[in-house]
Formats: C-alpha cells, sequence, structure tokens
C-alpha cells in the first residue's frame, strides 16, 4: 500500500508536505540554510526592495476622480452629455471637492484627503490601473487572486509562500476583517497552495456591516493548563493527527495539523501585538483612535461611520504586526460604492480612512519601517466620470487610481494617466496582472518564477500575463 | 412532436385559453433536424396545419391541429373543445370562418401578459393595452422592411425632436427605441397596430395641415407615407431595443442565450454502456463510472462498515452513531440492513435538522434585518421550525417551493395549514432590510430585489438581480425581464414587522396565526409586565420634563432625549408582542396581495428618479415554457407554478445539484447558486439530467433522492488515496474515492454534545429572540449580557438564535452560511483561529469535561474507558497500539495533575483530532 510519504514524493501536487519538500529543496538550492519550515525565512529570486506590505483595500471601488486623479476638464465640462458612458446619455458630473497641490511633489489630492496630503512627497500615485470587469465579485476577486473564474490564491499568499515570515510565532498573512461578500474567504485563501500560506482573519468579518473593528482574536489565552501541559496534549492531539493525515491524503487534513502549531505558537505573541493598550496616547489619537463611531445609538458617526475610530485600530494593528515580522497585512475599508449620495457618503468614507492612513505612514517613517514596508492603497477599480443619477457614479473598470508607498517604490511620483475626464487608462497602463508582478518585484520576487504546480500546471499570480512596472521603482 | 406544441410554449396563449395550455405538451424540444424549420415559425406551424393546403385554416382544421398536440402528451383530449371554439372565434377577425395567416400569426405572436397595468387584476377580454397586438414576433422579411423602409426616415426625419439625443423632445415623443415609439407622446399612443387609419403618427405623416403634420416642413412622399401604413398594419415589427431613455444598445439575443446548457430542457437518456458492469449498483454508478473509464480513472475500494455507518450518520442527520448503533448494526445480519439503516435516519426527526439547516443557508435565514441598523425578527423561528418539518414529511419539493413563494395563495385544507402556509411565505419577508433607506421608493425596489435575488438564486440558480441597473452582463436577462419581476413583488406586501424608530422607517404588519400554533416563547409574568410598564412610565416621565425644561426640538437634538426616545420605543414593542393577560401574541412573517396590483417601470440604471417604461408583469424569457399569463393578482401563484414546473429546465437540477453536493462534498456544477453563463459548467451533465428527472419522476421527494445517491456505489467508496488518479485527476472530479472533508460547523457543535452526553435531542422551542421587541438587535444583545449567553443552550445548533452580523462564534470560525446571503455553498477554510477555538474555547472545555465525565462514571480500567471513547468520538474500538498511546498520555499527564484533568485533556484532545472532524 502506497504510503503518504511515498504520495508526497511521487506525485506531482497536493498536499502541504509535499509543498515543504519542495520548498525547502528550492530554498536549499537557493540558500545554505536549507530550512524546512514552510513559514521560515525564504531567500529571495533578486534583492528585495521590501519585506512587508500593508494593503489597504477599500472595497466598492472609490472615485478615484474626486479623490486622486485631478480632471480639469472634468470640472470644466460638468453636465456636458459624454459619448462614451455604458448606456449612452451619461452626462458628465464635476468633482464637487477642490484638488490641492500637495507637498514639494505637487502631486494633486483631493480636499477629502487633507492629512494624507501632508504626505504627498511619499507616495506616488499609479493613475493608469484597468481590471477586467466592472463587477464588484469578479474585480473584487480578480485584485485579491488575479482571476476571478476559478479559485486562485492570493496575493498575500503568494507573497507568504514566496518569502516565509520573520515571525514564526504570528501568522505571516493576516486580514483584518475582511468583507463576508465580493467572495468572501476566497479573498484570502491559498486556494491550492497548502493551507498554512491562508490569510489568518483578525476581527470579525465584514465590520463594514457590523460596525466596529475589535481587533481580537479570541481564545488565546487558556487558563486551565500549563503550556506545557498543553504542548504534551498537542503532541498526543498530533501523533493522531499524523497517523489520520497517512490515511487520509488530503490537503484539509495537512492544513488542520499545521494550523495547531501555528496557534500554539501564536498564543505567546499574539495576545501582546494586538493589545493597543500600551501605545501612548499621543499615538493612539494621532491613529483618530477615540471612541465609538458606529452609526447607530450611541455611535457618532453618520451613515458611513464618518469616525476614523474603527481604521484607526486597524491601521495602528496592521503597524504593530508588521513591526513584530508578519509578512503581509490586509485591511479593509467597506463602502466605497457610491452609486447615490456621493457627496455625503463619500466625504464620510474619506473622512474615516485620511488620518488614519496618514498617521499609518508618518508613523512608520518615523519608525524607519517604511523603507521597506510596501503600502498599497485602493479598491478593485474606480468610478465614472458622468454622473448616475444626479449624484453618483457608476462602476470604471477602465482606467483608477490606486497608491503605493514606501518600501522602493518612487516617492511623489504622478504615474501614468487616464483620459482628459478620467474615463479610462491612457498613459502608463497597468492591468491588475501589471499591478501584481510590480508588488512581487519590490519583494524580490519573479511572477513569473513563483510558481507551484498544480492540475499538471506551473500556476501563477499573475497567470500567463503581466508586466513589472519599474517605472515607479525608486 | 409538432413544431406547434414548442411554439406554443414559447409564445403562451391569450388569458381565455390557459386551460388549454395546461393540457399542451409542452416538454416538447423540437428534435434537432426540425430547428431550421423551426425558425419559419408561425408560417411554418400554419402551412403544416393547412391540410388542404388552401392557404387558411378551417375551423375543422384548427381543431384537429390543436387536438394533435394535446394526443401526443396523451392528455387533455376532448376536453379543450369549448376553448378551442373561443380560440378561432377570438382571431377569425373578419369572421369569415377561417383563420388567414395573418390572422394565425396573431394567434402565435399573442404572448404572456393579458392583465391590464393598475387594475385589481381582472381577467381581460380583449386587450385593452395596444401592445397585445404589436408584431413581436417578426419574420426576417418583416424586419428587413423595417430597417430598410421605416429606419432610415425615423433617423433622418424624426429623431432630431423625437430621441433622447433631441435637443428637447417635442410632444413628450420619443420615436428612438421600440418601447418609446409604441408608448407614444402627450397625446398618446403614436400607433395603434395593424390600424393605420387610427394611428396618430400615420395621420401626422397623412395630414395637410400645417399645424399638424410632422414632419412639420416637409411632407414625406405618399411612398413613404404608404410604407409607413404597412409598417403599422403589420403590427409595427420593430428591432430596436432600449430602455426608452437611450437608442444605442446592445440587444440580448434571448433565443441565442437559451442554447446554454442549463435553460435547455433536461434530458433523460439511458444510461451509458460501462465496461466495468459490476461495479455499478444503481445508474448513478454507470454515469459515473463512464466518465472515469474515458479518462482512465479507478474507483476507489468500498469504505469498511463503520466508516460508511459513521458517513452516513453523519450526511443525513448530523451526528455521529452511538455505541449502540454501531452495535446494533454490525451484529445485523440482514444484507439488506445498509438500505434499512438509511430509511430509520431518514426517518428520524434528526434528519429535518440536518437537512433544514441546507435549506436554511439556501434561505437566507436570519432573525433581524441586518445592514445598518439590525432590527430584530421576533417571529423568524417560525420558517425555521417550517422548513425543519418541511423535511421531516417529506414535502415534495415543488410543493416546498409554491408554498415558500405563494403559500398565502394557495388552498388550505384547514386553519393549521393556511397558518403553515403562511409561514412559509415568510421566505420572502426574511431578507436583510436597510430600514434607515431615505427614499420610500428606494427601499421599495431594495426588498423586491432582495426578493428576486433570493428566489431566482435559490430555485432557479440565476443571478436575476444583476439585471437591475442594465441588461445582465452574462445572462440573456433583459432589465425588462427584471422589472417583469418587479412587478410581481411591488405587487405584494410584504409583512415583516419591525417599529418605526429615530433610525428606521419602514415598519410593516405581520400576519396573525391562529391560537392553535405553539407560542414560542414563555408568558408574560405579571410582574414582568408591572416593572416594564414602571420603566416605561418613568421614561415617558424624564422625557417630559426633559421637554418642559428645554423644548420638544432641543429634548429630541439632545443625545439623552433620543435614548430615552428609544427606550421608550423598544419598552413598547416589548410590551406589544404579548396579549393582555401575558401570552405571546402568535404571529407570522409572511406576504400577502397588496390591494393594488401594478406593473412596475423600468427604472434606468436601478435609479429610482428615473422611471422608464411600464412592463407587463411577468418571468424570465431566457427559461421555457414561459410562465402562464397572470389571471388574476400580483402573479406571484404563476411564478410560483413556473420555477415548481417539472418543465423548467432549471429547477430540478439546481435541486439535485444542491442535494449531490451535500453528499458527495461537490456538486456537479460547482457553483450551486449560478447555472448562468458566468458559473460553471457541470462535471458531469447526463448524470445531472438523470438526477433531476429522477427526483421530478419520483414526485419531488428529497428522502428518495437522498437514498438513492447514499446507496450508490459511488457514495459508498472508501477514502483510499490513489497516485495514478491523483495524476490525472487531482481535484477529485471524476469521483474516484471520498475526499475527507471537515464537517460543518453545526455538526461539530452538535457532535461534541452529543459525545458529551449533554445534547438534547428534544427541538427547542421558539428563539431566545421571540417576545423580545421588534427594534435593535443590539438592545436584546446587550440584555443578554456577554455576547455568548444568548447562544448558551444545549440543543442542536439549527435553534441558534440567528441574528445577523452577530454569528455565534462556534459557527462563525467554521464557516457557517452569513445569514445576509444565498449560500448554497460553505467556505471550508482551515485557520489557526479554528485550532485556537478547540484549544482553548470555554465551550471545548465544557464538552471535554462532560465527557470525561461520562468516561469515569463508568467505571472499569483506563483501557475500558478509552475504548468507550473511541466508540463515542470514532465509532470504532482503538487499536493496541492506539490503546497504549491513550493511557500512556493520561498517565504521563496525570504525574503533574489531577486524574480528572488528565481525563478531561484527553477527551479536549479526541475532540481536536481528525478523525472526529472530518468526514472520512
Amino acid at each position: 500500500m502506497l504510503t503518504r510519504r511515498d504520495l508526497l514524493r511521487g506525485t506531482a501536487s497536493g498536499f502541504g508536505y509535499l509543498a515543504f519538500a519542495a520548498l525547502a529543496n528550492e530554498a536549499a538550492a537557493r540558500d545554505a540554510r536549507g530550512s524546512t519550515n514552510p513559514l521560515g525565512p525564504k531567500p529571495t529570486h533578486f534583492p528585495a526592495k521590501a519585506k512587508h506590505v500593508i494593503f489597504l483595500s477599500m472595497a466598492g471601488g472609490p472615485s478615484h476622480v474626486d479623490t486622486f486623479d485631478y480632471k480639469p476638464k472634468l470640472q470644466a465640462d460638468d453636465g456636458k452629455p459624454f459619448s462614451k458612458s455604458r448606456f449612452g446619455g451619461g452626462k458628465l458630473m464635476a468633482s464637487p471637492w477642490k484638488f490641492n497641490k500637495c507637498g514639494d511633489s505637487g502631486l494633486y489630492i483631493s480636499e477629502l484627503f487633507p492629512e494624507l496630503g501632508k504626505q504627498a512627497d511619499d507616495i506616488c500615485l499609479m493613475h493608469g490601473m484597468h481590471t477586467d470587469i466592472p463587477n464588484h465579485p469578479q474585480a473584487y476577486l480578480q485584485m485579491h487572486c488575479g482571476l476571478f473564474q476559478f479559485p486562485r490564491p492570493s496575493l498575500g499568499s503568494w507573497v507568504l509562500y514566496g518569502l516565509g515570515t520573520e515571525n514564526a510565532n504570528l501568522p505571516g498573512f493576516v486580514t483584518l476583517s475582511p468583507p463576508v461578500q465580493n467572495g468572501g474567504p476566497a479573498n484570502y485563501a491559498s486556494s491550492f497552495l497548502p493551507a498554512v500560506y491562508q490569510g489568518t482573519r483578525v476581527g470579525s468579518a465584514g465590520f463594514g456591516r457590523a460596525g466596529g473593528f475589535d481587533g481580537k482574536v479570541s481564545n488565546l489565552t487558556n487558563n486551565r493548563q500549563s503550556t506545557a501541559q498543553q504542548r504534551a496534549q498537542l503532541d498526543y492531539l498530533q501523533s493522531l493527527n499524523r497517523a489520520a493525515a497517512d490515511e487520509a491524503a488530503s490537503p484539509g487534513v495537512e492544513g488542520l495539523i499545521e494550523s495547531y502549531e501555528l496557534a500554539f505558537r501564536m498564543q505567546a505573541d499574539m495576545p501582546r501585538v494586538l493589545d493597543l493598550s500600551k501605545e501612548s496616547k499621543a499615538t493612539r489619537e494621532r491613529y483618530g483612535i477615540t471612541g465609538d463611531d458606529r452609526p447607530g445609538p450611541g455611535g457618532g458617526g453618520g451613515r458611513r461611520g464618518g469616525g476614523t475610530d474603527t481604521f484607526g485600530r486597524q491601521c495602528l494593528v496592521a503597524r504593530r504586526l508588521v513591526e513584530a515580522g508578519v509578512r503581509f497585512v490586509e485591511l479593509t475599508r467597506d463602502g466605497w460604492d457610491h452609486h447615490r449620495n456621493l457627496r455625503e457618503d463619500l466625504a464620510e468614507m474619506c473622512q474615516s480612512v485620511d488620518k488614519p492612513v496618514a498617521a499609518l505612514l508618518a508613523d512608520l517613517k518615523e519608525r524607519g519601517l517604511l523603507k521597506d514596508t510596501l503600502v498599497i492603497f485602493g479598491g478593485e477599480f474606480g468610478r465614472t466620470p458622468y454622473s448616475q443619477g444626479t449624484d453618483g457614479r457608476d462602476h470604471n473598470n477602465k482606467g483608477y487610481t490606486m497608491w503605493m508607498a514606501g518600501g522602493g517604490v518612487k516617492p511623489g511620483l504622478d504615474y501614468g494617466a487616464t483620459d482628459e475626464y478620467g474615463y479610462e487608462a491612457v498613459a502608463g497602463k497597468m492591468h491588475v496582472h501589471d499591478w501584481h508582478a510590480t508588488v512581487l518585484h519590490l519583494l524580490g520576487l519573479d511572477h513569473e518564477k513563483l510558481t507551484y504546480r498544480h492540475a499538471g500546471r506551473d500556476m501563477r499570480l499573475t497567470d500567463v500575463k503581466g508586466h513589472v512596472v519599474k517605472d515607479v521603482m525608486a | 412532436m409538432t413544431p406547434f406544441l414548442h411554439l406554443s410554449t414559447r409564445l403562451g396563449l391569450a388569458g381565455g385559453v390557459l386551460a388549454l395550455a395546461f393540457t399542451l405538451p409542452v416538454d416538447a424540444q423540437p428534435p434537432r433536424e426540425d430547428k431550421a424549420k423551426e425558425k419559419a415559425g408561425a408560417e411554418f406551424v400554419f402551412r403544416r396545419a393547412d391540410a388542404n393546403g388552401d392557404g387558411k385554416l378551417s375551423r375543422d382544421e384548427f381543431e384537429k391541429f390543436i387536438e394533435r398536440g394535446a394526443a401526443a402528451k396523451g392528455k387533455g383530449k376532448g376536453k379543450g373543445e369549448a376553448i378551442i371554439k373561443q380560440l378561432f372565434d377570438r382571431f377569425d377577425e373578419n369572421k369569415d370562418g377561417f383563420l388567414s395567416l395573418d390572422e394565425f400569426k396573431k394567434f402565435a405572436a399573442q404572448r404572456g401578459g393579458g392583465m391590464e397595468k393598475g387594475e385589481k387584476g381582472r381577467p381581460k377580454e380583449e386587450p385593452a393595452t395596444n401592445n397585445a397586438a404589436f408584431n413581436d414576433a417578426p419574420t426576417a422579411e418583416q424586419l428587413a422592411f423595417f430597417e430598410k423602409k421605416i429606419r432610415p426616415i425615423l433617423v433622418d426625419q424624426c429623431y432630431s425632436c423625437h430621441s433622447e439625443t433631441a435637443k428637447s423632445i417635442k410632444a413628450g415623443l420619443k420615436l428612438d427605441t421600440r418601447s418609446a415609439t409604441r408608448a407614444g407622446g402627450e397625446s398618446g399612443p403614436a400607433i395603434v397596430p395593424g390600424e393605420p387609419d387610427r394611428s396618430l403618427l400615420i395621420k401626422a405623416l397623412r395630414s395637410n395641415d400645417d399645424n399638424t403634420r410632422m414632419p412639420p416642413k416637409n411632407r414625406l412622399s405618399d411612398d413613404v407615407i404608404a410604407d409607413f401604413a404597412y409598417w403599422v398594419k403589420m403590427g409595427a415589427p420593430d428591432p430596436r431595443t432600449g430602455d426608452g431613455k437611450s437608442a444605442a444598445k446592445a440587444e440580448i439575443d434571448i433565443e441565442k442565450g437559451r442554447q446554454h446548457w442549463s435553460f435547455q430542457p433536461v434530458k433523460d437518456r439511458t444510461p451509458p454502456a460501462v465496461k466495468d458492469a459490476n461495479w455499478a449498483s444503481n445508474d448513478i454508478d454507470r454515469y459515473v463510472r463512464a466518465a472515469q473509464e474515458s479518462k482512465g480513472v479507478k474507483p476507489a475500494p468500498d469504505a469498511d462498515e463503520r466508516t460508511l455507518l459513521r458517513r452516513v450518520f453523519l450526511d443525513i442527520t448530523g451526528l455521529p452513531p452511538t455505541p449502540e448503533d454501531l452495535t446494533a448494526y454490525s451484529s445485523d445480519t440482514d444484507p439488506q440492513k445498509y438500505a434499512k439503516l438509511v430509511d430509520r435516519l431518514l426517518a428520524s426527526p434528526q434528519f429535518g435538522e440536518r437537512w433544514g439547516r441546507h435549506w436554511l443557508d439556501v434561505a437566507r435565514y436570519g432573525e433581524s434585518t441586518g445592514k445598518s441598523v439590525n432590527f430584530t425578527y421576533p417571529h423568524a423561528w417560525r420558517f425555521r421550525d417550517y422548513v425543519i418539518q418541511a423535511f421531516n414529511a417529506d414535502k415534495p419539493f415543488d410543493q416546498f417551493i409554491r408554498e415558500q413563494l405563494a403559500g398565502d395563495l394557495l388552498p388550505a385544507k384547514n386553519e393549521l395549514e393556511k397558518a403553515e402556509h403562511a409561514i412559509a411565505a415568510g421566505f420572502l419577508a426574511l431578507g436583510t432590510k436597510s430600514l434607515n433607506e431615505r427614499n420610500r421608493l428606494q427601499f421599495e425596489l431594495d426588498l423586491a430585489d432582495e426578493q428576486i435575488d433570493v428566489f431566482s438564486q435559490a430555485f432557479l440558480g440565476i443571478t436575476a438581480a444583476c439585471a437591475r441597473c442594465h441588461d445582465h452582463k452574462f445572462d440573456p436577462i433583459p432589465t425588462r425581464d427584471y422589472y417583469a419581476l418587479v412587478g410581481i413583488f411591488r405587487s405584494t406586501e410584504t409583512c415583516y414587522g419591525t417599529i418605526n424608530s429615530i433610525q428606521a422607517r419602514y415598519a410593516s404588519p405581520l400576519v396573525p396565526l391562529p391560537n392553535t400554533v405553539p407560542t414560542g416563547t414563555a408568558p408574560l409574568s405579571q410582574n414582568e409586565r408591572e416593572s416594564l410598564e414602571r420603566q416605561l412610565k418613568r421614561l415617558k416621565s424624564e422625557l417630559e420634563d426633559q421637554v418642559k425644561k428645554i423644548g420638544e426640538k432641543e429634548s429630541f437634538l439632545a443625545a439623552n432625549g433620543v435614548r430615552n426616545r428609544i427606550q421608550i420605543q423598544l419598552t413598547e414593542s416589548k410590551l406589544a408582542q404579548y396579549e393582555a393577560d401575558g401570552t405571546p401574541k402568535r404571529m407570522a412573517m409572511s406576504v400577502r396581495e397588496k390591494g393594488r396590483i401594478r406593473d412596475s417601470a423600468i427604472y434606468v440604471r436601478g435609479e429610482p428618479e428615473k422611471p422608464g417604461d411600464i412592463v407587463p408583469r411577468g418571468s424570465l424569457q431566457v427559461i421555457t415554457p414561459a410562465m402562464e399569463p397572470i389571471r388574476q393578482g400580483s402573479g406571484r401563484k404563476e411564478l410560483a407554478d413556473w420555477v415548481a414546473s417539472p418543465k423548467n429546465p432549471l429547477t430540478a437540477r439546481v435541486y439535485a445539484n444542491r442535494v449531490w453536493q451535500h453528499l458527495l462534498g461537490r456538486g456537479i456544477v460547482g457553483t450551486p447558486d449560478n447555472f448562468g453563463v458566468s458559473g460553471q459548467t457541470p462535471s458531469h451533465p447526463e448524470l445531472l439530467d438523470h438526477l433531476a428527472t429522477w427526483l421530478v419522476g419520483h414526485d419531488w421527494s428529497t428522502k428518495q433522492l437522498i437514498k438513492y445517491v447514499v446507496t450508490s456505489r459511488t457514495y459508498r467508496q472508501s477514502a483510499k488515496f490513489d497516485a495514478g488518479n491523483h495524476e490525472i485527476d487531482p481535484d477529485n472530479i471524476l469521483l474516484w474515492r471520498t475526499v475527507p472533508t471537515r464537517l460543518d460547523a453545526e455538526v461539530i457543535r452538535d457532535s461534541m454534545l452529543a459525545v458529551s452526553g449533554k445534547l438534547d435531542p428534544s427541538p427547542a422551542q421558539g428563539s431566545p429572540v421571540a417576545g423580545q421587541s421588534e427594534g435593535y438587535a443590539q438592545q436584546l444583545l446587550r440584555e443578554a449580557g456577554r455576547r455568548n449567553s444568548l447562544y448558551e443552550s444545549n440543543h442542536r445548533s439549527v435553534y441558534l438564535p440567528a441574528i445577523r452580523d452577530n454569528m455565534p462564534e462556534a459557527m462563525a470560525l467554521f464557516d457557517a452560511a452569513d445569514p445576509s446571503l444565498v449560500a448554497g455553498e460553505r467556505g471550508n477554510t482551515t485557520v489557526p483561529a479554528q485550532s485556537l477555538f478547540l484549544m482553548n474555547s470555554p465551550f471545548v472545555i465544557q464538552q471535554a469535561e462532560a465527557t470525561a465525565e461520562r468516561l469515569r462514571s463508568m467505571g472499569g480500567s483506563d483501557a475500558d474507558r478509552v475504548r468507550e471513547a473511541y466508540r463515542l468520538y470514532y465509532g470504532r474500538l482503538p487499536k493496541d497500539q492506539e490503546l497504549k498511546a491513550a493511557t500512556e498520555f493520561i498517565a504521563s499527564y496525570s504525574k503533574n495533575a489531577k486524574p480528572r484533568d488528565a481525563w478531561t485533556a484527553f477527551c479536549q484532545a479526541l475532540f481536536g483530532s481528525v478523525e472526529f472532524l472530518f468526514r472520512q
């Protein structure tokens, strides 16, 4: 009878241990250390500019023409018909907000981001972004996994697979209150990569609807057992599980075994990292952590929660996680889908993230972390320069803005452009695949070489596409 | 099969001949070779019917033709004489006793509809709107005529004043889309189809009066005017689509869209021949094995007895077998013992709790509105119980559909059945709601949208709600079809309760139930009532004082003034849940017909500010046979019948796929809620059709379908891995083994309770949400103290409260369905947070303690207890080395701990083990 080890040796794809072996071999070839821990740090394909990623995911598709893509012609042509609108008859709608020329770099940033405007010289605006489908579920998945047609590992999973993590006592890929919709867990899933590369969720999912970020991982402590007792118990349990795994030959079973070990180690470090009470009052205030910002009784925020508390907490936790060696941290702010009531709701949304994000950049910089932490800000697509109703904008996949900062990115750069109205990317075009390739490159990974064999193919984050955009690199 | 029959199903029949349509064999898809002929449409059918070839149909020819169609189905023969006569008379417009080709075409072209707008659903004798006689099935020649003679003139001569792009639209008339052209302008409809002389458009063209003639500057030539008159006479065939607001719009090709596999009729084929004939134990296996053989994959050996026993227990009841079950089964010598066991499990009340839960995922069952303000639904639990009971009673799935979509409209034997139907229709009322929406129309449209979303995904596997703002991007669902459905749901009153408050303004009534139904919660004692009334009095007097002090307006703005008002509302709402004597009120969330039945406008791009054409209520054109014309009321009854029809190509497939998925781990279609173009294609299309046919053929019985699947050899395979198979099919699409998968959240929790002996197997009564106010769920959660106290219960997990955005941890962590979404498929994550739960959560530790107690109290040696533990947890006895490892662990742990804690540690470890957490 075929044993599990035979299987792992003899087949081309599948399970955790196989992946460990493959990785270990790959690592050994690149590095004399020859680590066999799948999460141990791995050498890169070439020198990395960034070691960590903080991805600020703005779910819903923020309007670029009201935030980071200044279009004087759109302001001038307010109300004129726009021939390219999807159903004809659309009329251009000027941004209700002013844009300010910010910093020495002179980047135009909307007055909706007064605090971030002060950090303009650290960020690189990428105006030429585009994606395949102007529909949330597909675009949101594509932003995370490259493809939406099939289950694929998330960007964070690929990064963790490629680089390992610096702190084996913490998950290498953490996602803070991810959305429930638009693919939900698929957006932080490891798919065919071993389950150990899956994102670990902190805080309840879908805070955009539930309100508030508790920043907690529950069940982190056990007052019934000493650490030694728990270890002994776990050793017994894992011996049962490994025996079962021999028969099961199932990625889920391998994943469970790995996840126990990580959970055990997390108990030591995680509570400390998540504990924001250790931060000074000044720091907390800087991030906008002020108390409750939930809409509803007791909450002070508007309909979408204009308060900064929720996102401030997430940003501060993100900094602490990165500081502790977590490879990839994702934060979600849901609620940018402004088909209607744009003037009020977009302003509230921007207000809720502006101060925290600005504080995050400044704080990382002061601590010397920004130089090797890549901060990314953006949503699954942008919005149309023409109006939907009298006070809204529709989805726009043809051109939108994301920005990056730190981690080897050229600061204060205005890269790429949409047409005169902000409808379609025309210069420095960057498809999601290109963006993924660029992010991996900044991390020292070649997107064509970072592969995993599945279903007889060497799979990549960028599928068969993607060009590294070197122009945005310092 | 005659093409006519196919045609009739696509076109529908006029109101008066409905009964006939029921008797017609409507399933008939013409054989492939007839496809080309079919294109010739009504003309081809006409020639076939014209027996003597004289170019017209006599009454006799027409009758024979209809009868032939009915006879082909083997029923309805002779029943329809009166109807056929009526039909003939209606369409014989010139009363010459014959149907001419033109008259026949009108008959053929007559589509569904038949209901007047804005009236109380009285069937019409004659089409009152002109639309009925518009030519909606133009021939190629007619369309060519339009393109050549009509469109260029409209564009050149009319669009500058009568189109969306005109600087200003004159007389409210637009001629740039079919719908706008037909709708007409301020002077009324521009066209009376078939009657040029009565058509304003033609009158204007012909006019010699400079003030009324169109175009105003130059009279068109007589030839051109004659062309227009001829066009109107043909019924104004017009291929232009559009929502009436835009001219440049791509047209959805419905006919082409119907070619997608899932819109094609279900075909029952002969199961394929397989080389390995001995392996198959039923037809399912023949389909599966044939696919395996074609790829060179071989099936795994059968699972051993105890593995299969555990699997089938978990799958059917959601609970592991007890040691007694194990003993009884292994000592049973009846060769039919497996089938017997399956019957027993299907008959157990635990079946409904397991399979009802599957349906509650799809029905997005929740006990609060979710979204921004999240108000509770104290009566939602009745729907949960209804679903569980429906599965236990093996209610035929088609009936289950009808009750959920139109229970309020179904005949009922008695008061209790009427109540059951009303509760079932709560399916439409349970959804999420944005109670703080500012725009009332927006709220109404969102409500209809949610209902369309859930029913179309749940029953049809179609994401129809995507067509709200624009034609569906992937599926052939035009916005027009979507708003045809919207009309049905907007003519329906949704009864979901809730109260009006500061942030909520959409309170609705509930439906009262007879006092023969259970109350679901304890009565309000006199003390409780007095306490609540005192509280209310205090709150009111505080508020009065404040108003006196700072004035009404100021108080309304003050924080404590707002809080006070909310508390008053919540307290009043709680009191309102009880009768005067303290008995909880018996109410149901449900739906009922609105007093005012009306069609909905299309809302351009989904915007309430932009109403476009009014569209008649109806269903999705792409799914044939078409819905029966609406005879009265909202059309929900007709909609339910259309969905529940055995001829609907989607319904049985979608449901059979769901059942299959729950038993085999993966659907034949991997996207169970999306059978559209953007969904996955079936891995075994013929097997899917076989299961769908089988389901319908067995009276839509869920239990029988489950039994059919679990007695297949495919289901009974072991998990044995095979490297060769894996090389060919790493994802096990060909079902060459049973892949071990983690148990569902509910099954994990329930199994722990079962092992610890703490499980209360009786159904929970009502819900902790019952008897509460219909206001903020947040308030209830606060009152319940720690969030988890609400969830402390030893009943099965299906009975845990389902407050949206506040899922119990043991559920949320293990990927239970989010109650805000239709969730035919759950995630299957493996994350450290789950491990932490198993290692540290109070719940798991409590169950481990209870199990340890259970083992310790049985006496015997440590080895005896370990053996019992293995039987409880895994349904088997330990191997020698396992026994040794266990006793050694306990002995070693006891060195530094009390024996009780050592046993607890052992029991907890088994809860965390793969063999316990996975279905093998």
